[in-house]
C-alpha cells in the first residue's frame, strides 16, 4: 500500500515536472507504451474511435435523458382523456389568426380545436384543425356564406353558426344532429324583419341559440342530449344566455339569472346562490360544467361541477365589465382595459401574456382551451392551447407526452428484465462452468428448454396467465419478471463458455493455491475478467428484451392501456385509415424507438468490436 | 450414432413430459368451473338443492374432483379417464375449442395450411437471398457495397417487425395501393377453377412474405457473413489459393462448407418457424394462420385450444433441437459424439 503511493507520487511528481520543463529526454518506444495501457483502456480507446458507436452513443443518450427526465415536464395523467381533441395533427396552428384579419377584427369564436372571425368587411376567416370527420370539414364554408356580409359567428363543438346583416342564419360543420334545423318559432320570428333583431348568437356541444332584442331566445339543435327547451314564462324576458355543454342559463331583463329550461327540478345550474338575491346582475358566462354571474358590484359568482379550479375566484383590481367561459376557465375583462383568467390551466389556457400589460383591451373572446383579446388599436392577443407538438392520439391524448411516459416504461422494463436475465444467466453459468460434471449437465439442459420454447407465445401464455387477475402496475413487474426469467440463457452460455476457458489459467490455479474458497474464485476473480463480453451481451439483451416488451404491448399481452409504451401507442395502427390519415400516431413512436433499438445495438456491437479486436476482422 | 440418438429422444420425452406437467398446471391456476359453466342455463329452472346435486355429479363425470397429476395424466392420455379409456393427447384428442365450438384439431387444421403456405415462401426467398448475400459480403469485406448491406441489416434486426409491417403497410398497400391490407382472399369472391383461388391467394400472401423476407433478412445476412468470414481466414484456406485452385472453388468448395455449420442451426430453426407462424404478421394482416388462432385462443380465454397448440410448439421445438443435433453430426465428422 505504501509502497503503491509512494510510486504514484513520484510518477505525479514526474508528470508534473515533464509538464513544467518539457520532456527530459525520456526515451519510450512505443511497445512500452503500449504495455503501460491498461486493457479497458485500450477498449475504451478503440471504442470511442469507433464513428458508429459514439453516433449511437450520441442518440441513445439524448434519448435516454428526454425519456428519463421529460415525465416530470410532460406529466402523465391516465384518466385523460378528451374526444373532442382526438387526432388532431401535430402543428401550432390552432390559434394562428390569419394576416388578412389583422387590424380588421369585427368578432372571434373559437370552437373545439378550430377558431372563426369576421373582418370588418364581414368575410369569414377560419383557422385551426377544422377537419371533424373525413368528409366534413369546418373550413368548407358554404358559397352564401363566403358572399354574404356577416356581422356574428359562434363556434360549436364541431357546427359554426353565422348571422348575416340581413338577419339570415346560415349553419355548417356538422349537421348530422339537427344542429342545422332551425325552430318553428324562430323561423316564424325571423320572417318579420322588424322584430328580428339578434343581440346575441351563441353555439355550444350540437345546439345553437339566438337572443333578439325583444327578450326573445331561441335554441335549436340535438334536443336529446340537451336542455334546449325555453319555458313560456321567461320568453320575452331573456337578456343574454350562457351555454354550457348541454345545459344554459339565462340573464333576465331585470338583473336576475334564471334556469329557464325544463329540467329546472334538477339541474345543478337552477340553484342560484343565495348571494346574487337583491343584486343586480352585468353578466354571465358558462364553462362546459359550471356558471357563473357578474353583480353589479364588481363581485363573481360561480355554481355548477366545479373540479379544475373554476371556484377559484381571484380578486379582482377593477370593476368587471365583462365575463366569457372555455371549456374549464374563466375570463374576465376590467374596466380598466386588463384581463384577469382562472380555472384549468392545462394549455396555458389561464396564463394571460404579460405582452397585454398596458394595453387597453376592448373585446375577449374565449372558448374551449382558448382565448383572444383584442385591444383599441385592433391588435389581437392570443393565449391558451395552441396545438400539440405531435398530435393527439384517438383519445385526444398528446401524442408527446405519451411517448416520453412510454419510453420510460418501455425502457425502465427492458433495464430491469435484462438485470434479472443476467443475475440468473451469471449465477447459472458461473456454476455450470466452474464445477461441470452433473451440475453442467442439468443446467445446460434446462437452458436448452427454456432457449428452444418460442419465445413471444410463451411469453404471452405467462402474461395472460398470471398476469390476468393483476392490477396495470403488479402487471409491469410480472412483465419484467417473465422476459428475465425467459432469456438468461445466452448470458448463461456465454459466462459458462468463458469460465470452462478462464478455469484452466494460471491466477486461477493460483488462487486455489493461496486456498481461495471456489465461489470467491469463481465469482471474484474469473468473472471480473469476463464482464467485458458480459457487458456487450448485456447491451445487446437490452435491446432484445425492450422489443420484446413493446412487441408483447403491441399484442395487448405486455402492459395495458391507458399506461402508454413504445409498443401499445401502436396498438391499433394497422389499419389504412389511421396509417394515411393519422400518420403521427405512428411515424413518431416508430422512430424514436426505432431509433433508440438501433443505436442500442450500434453501441453493442461497437463494444464488441473494442473488446475483441479481432471481431473487427469479420 | 445410433445410441446417441435413441439417449436424445429419450431426453426429449422426458422434456416434454415436463413441460406439459408445468404448463397443464400453469393452466390449471387459472380459477375456471367448466362444469359450473355447463350448467349456467339450468340454474333458473332447479331448486337449489337439485341444482347442486346435479352439479356435484356433473363435476364426478367431468373429472374434476380428482387430483392434479391425475387429471394431467387423462390429459395427456396415460390414465384411463372416466368412461374407463385412454382418450388423451397421446391417443389425439387435442380437446374442444370452446370458442370455436369445435374440436381443436378441426380448428387447427385450416390455419396450419395457410401459415405453412406462407411460410415455404418467405423462407425459400429469405434463405435465396440471405446465404449468396452473406457470402458476397465476406467475399468483398469492407466494400461500399458491404457496408451499405450492413446498415441495412442493422435496420433490419433492430426494428420490431410490427413498425416494418406500418412501413410497408404505408407503402405498398396505402401509397402505391399495389396489395390489399388484410386478408387471405378477396371478400365475397367465387372462384371460377383452382388456379384462381391459387392465384388470389399468392396475391393477399405476397405482402406478408415480403415482410417476413425483410425482416428475416438483417440476422441471417450478418450470420453467414460472419461465419464465412470466419471460414475465409483459417489457413486451409491460403493453403488452397497456394495450390492454385481457383477462387470459385476456394470460397464454395473449401470455405463455404465449412461456414455451413453453425449457420445450419438457424436453417433448422427456420424451417420449423414453418409451423409456427409469426403471430405479430398474422394479427397485423389479419391472416388466419396458427399465430393468430393462438392469440385469439389466448384473448378469448379459450385454454384447451391454447394448450394444444403450445404442446405444438413445445414439440415441434424439441424435435428442431433433436435434428439440429443430428444434421451436426451429419455435416461435421468432428463432432460425431458418442457419449
Amino acid at each position: 500500500m505504501a509502497d503503491q503511493k509512494k510510486k504514484k507520487s513520484f510518477f505525479l511528481f514526474r508528470w508534473l515536472k515533464r509538464g513544467v520543463a518539457g520532456n527530459d529526454g525520456e526515451i519510450r518506444d512505443i511497445l512500452r507504451e503500449e504495455q503501460v495501457q491498461t486493457p479497458f483502456k485500450t477498449m475504451a480507446k478503440a471504442f470511442f474511435h469507433k464513428r458508429t458507436a459514439m453516433v449511437g452513443v450520441v442518440v441513445f443518450l439524448i434519448i435516454f435523458v428526454v425519456v428519463i427526465v421529460g415525465p416530470y415536464i410532460w406529466k402523465l395523467d391516465l384518466s385523460d382523456q378528451d374526444s373532442t381533441m382526438s387526432n388532431i395533427p401535430p402543428g401550432y396552428n390552432l390559434m394562428k389568426v390569419p394576416g388578412e384579419m389583422k387590424g380588421h377584427v369585427r368578432d372571434i369564436a373559437a370552437g373545439g380545436t378550430y377558431g372563426i372571425g369576421i373582418d370588418d368587411k364581414g368575410k369569414i376567416h377560419i383557422w385551426g384543425h377544422t377537419r371533424i370527420t373525413d368528409k366534413l370539414d369546418i373550413a368548407n364554408v358554404p358559397d352564401e356564406v363566403q358572399n354574404a356580409n356577416i356581422s356574428m359567428i359562434a363556434a360549436g363543438e364541431d357546427h359554426a353558426v353565422a348571422l348575416a346583416e340581413d338577419g339570415q342564419v346560415y349553419v355548417w360543420g356538422n349537421t348530422r344532429l339537427k344542429q342545422g334545423e332551425l325552430s318553428k318559432e324562430m323561423k316564424a320570428a325571423m320572417k318579420d324583419p322588424a322584430t328580428w333583431n339578434v343581440i346575441q348568437l351563441e353555439a355550444s356541444n350540437q345546439f345553437s341559440a339566438i337572443v333578439t332584442s325583444d327578450g326573445k331566445a331561441y335554441f335549436w339543435g340535438n334536443g336529446n342530449m340537451s336542455d334546449i327547451k325555453v319555458r313560456k314564462e321567461y320568453q320575452g324576458n331573456i337578456q343574454k344566455v350562457a351555454l354550457t355543454s348541454n345545459e344554459y342559463i339565462a340573464l333576465l331583463r331585470d338583473g336576475t339569472v334564471a334556469y329557464t329550461g325544463k329540467n329546472y327540478k334538477t339541474s345543478p345550474f337552477a340553484v342560484i346562490p343565495e348571494g346574487l338575491n337583491g343584486k343586480k346582475v352585468i353578466d354571465i358566462a358558462a364553462t362546459s360544467k359550471t356558471v357563473a354571474a357578474v353583480t353589479e358590484d364588481g363581485q363573481v359568482f360561480m355554481w355548477g361541477n366545479a373540479r379544475s379550479g373554476e371556484a377559484d375566484i381571484p380578486a379582482f383590481s377593477a370593476p368587471i365589465k365583462s365575463i366569457s367561459g372555455g371549456r374549464f376557465h374563466y375570463t374576465v375583462l376590467l374596466e380598466d382595459g386588463s384581463v384577469v383568467s382562472w380555472g384549468s390551466n392545462k394549455y396555458g389556457q389561464t396564463s394571460v401574456p404579460s405582452s397585454l400589460k398596458g394595453r387597453n383591451i376592448t373585446a375577449v373572446y374565449t372558448g374551449n382551451f382558448q382565448n383572444y383579446a383584442v385591444d383599441d388599436a385592433n391588435h389581437v392577443y392570443t393565449w391558451g392551447l395552441k396545438g400539440f407538438l405531435l398530435g393527439t392520439d384517438n383519445l385526444g391524448r398528446d401524442m408527446l407526452t405519451r411517448i416520453i411516459n412510454g419510453g420510460r416504461v418501455t425502457m425502465t422494463v427492458g433495464a430491469i428484465s435484462v438485470v434479472i436475465a443476467t443475475i440468473i444467466g451469471v449465477l447459472l453459468g458461473g456454476l455450470a462452468g466452474y464445477f461441470g460434471g452433473k451440475a453442467d449437465i442439468l443446467i445446460m439442459r434446462i437452458s436448452e428448454i427454456v432457449g428452444g420454447l418460442p419465445f413471444i407465445p410463451f411469453a404471452m401464455i405467462l402474461s395472460a396467465v398470471i398476469g390476468a387477475s393483476i392490477d396495470a402496475t403488479h402487471r409491469m413487474y410480472i412483465i419484467m419478471v417473465v422476459l428475465g426469467v425467459l432469456s438468461w440463457t445466452g448470458t448463461c452460455r456465454l459466462v459458462r463458455a468463458q469460465i470452462l476457458a478462464q478455469r484452466e489459467m494460471e491466477y486461477v490455479t493460483a488462487a486455489k493455491a493461496m486456498g481461495i474458497k471456489e465461489m470467491a474464485i469463481v465469482f471474484r476473480h474469473i468473472l471480473p475478467n469476463v464482464f467485458s463480453l458480459l457487458l456487450v451481451s448485456m447491451t445487446l439483451d437490452f435491446a432484445t428484451c425492450m422489443l420484446t416488451e413493446s412487441t408483447l404491448s403491441y399484442l395487448g399481452f405486455g402492459i395495458p392501456l391507458p399506461t402508454p409504451t413504445w409498443g401499445n401507442l401502436l396498438n391499433g395502427a394497422n389499419n389504412s385509415v389511421v396509417i394515411q390519415q393519422y400518420w403521427w400516431r405512428w411515424v413518431f413512436p416508430a422512430v424514436i424507438f426505432g431509433a433508440c433499438t438501433i443505436c442500442i445495438n450500434l453501441i453493442g456491437d461497437g463494444l464488441r468490436d473494442a473488446i475483441d479486436p479481432k471481431s473487427v476482422e469479420r | 450414432m445410433t445410441r446417441y440418438i435413441l439417449k436424445r429422444i429419450g431426453y426429449m420425452i422426458i422434456v416434454f413430459l415436463i413441460v406439459s406437467f408445468l404448463m397443464y398446471s400453469l393452466y390449471n391456476l387459472i380459477p375456471s368451473d367448466p362444469a359450473r359453466a355447463e350448467m349456467e342455463g339450468l340454474k333458473k329452472s332447479l331448486k337449489p338443492a337439485e341444482y347442486e346435486a346435479q352439479y356435484r355429479q356433473l363435476r364426478q363425470e367431468m373429472g374434476l374432483d380428482d387430483s392434479l397429476i391425475v387429471r394431467y395424466l387423462r390429459w395427456i392420455g396415460l390414465w384411463k379417464d372416466v368412461k374407463g379409456e385412454f382418450n388423451g393427447l397421446l391417443e389425439g384428442n387435442m380437446g374442444y375449442s370452446r370458442f370455436f365450438k369445435v374440436n381443436v384439431v378441426d380448428a387447427i387444421r385450416e390455419p396450419m395450411k395457410n401459415t405453412i403456405f406462407i411460410n415455404i415462401f418467405s423462407t425459400i426467398a429469405a434463405l435465396g437471398i440471405t446465404i449468396p448475400l452473406g457470402i458476397y459480403c465476406a467475399v468483398h469485406k469492407n466494400s461500399k457495397f458491404d457496408q451499405s448491406v450492413q446498415v441495412v441489416t442493422i435496420l433490419g434486426y433492430s426494428i420490431p417487425i410490427y413498425i416494418i409491417v406500418l412501413i410497408f403497410m404505408f407503402f405498398f398497400c396505402v401509397l402505391w395501393r399495389v396489395f390489399p391490407i388484410q386478408g387471405i382472399k378477396t371478400p365475397g369472391i367465387t372462384y371460377a377453377n383452382n388456379w384462381e383461388a391459387f392465384v388470389d391467394k399468392l396475391y393477399h400472401i405476397a405482402l406478408p412474405v415480403i415482410v417476413m423476407t425483410f425482416s428475416a433478412l438483417g440476422g441471417m445476412t450478418r450470420y453467414v457473413r460472419s461465419s464465412m468470414i470466419e471460414a475465409l481466414s483459417m489457413d486451409y484456406i491460403r493453403t488452397a489459393r497456394a495450390k492454385g485452385l481457383k477462387e470459385k472453388v476456394v470460397i464454395y468448395s473449401h470455405a463455404w462448407r465449412n461456414a455451413l455449420l453453425p449457420v445450419i442451426t438457424s436453417i433448422i430453426g427456420w424451417f420449423l418457424g414453418i409451423f409456427s407462424g409469426s403471430v405479430v404478421i398474422e394479427n397485423s394482416f389479419s391472416l388466419s394462420g396458427m399465430g393468430k388462432l393462438y392469440w385469439q385462443g389466448l384473448n378469448n380465454l379459450d385454454f384447451e385450444l391454447v394448450l394444444a397448440i403450445q404442446m405444438f410448439y413445445t414439440v415441434v421445438s424439441l424435435l428442431g433441437a433433436l435434428l439440429i443435433d443430428i444434421s451436426y453430426g451429419l455435416v461435421d465428422p468432428r463432432v460425431r459424439i458418442d457419449k
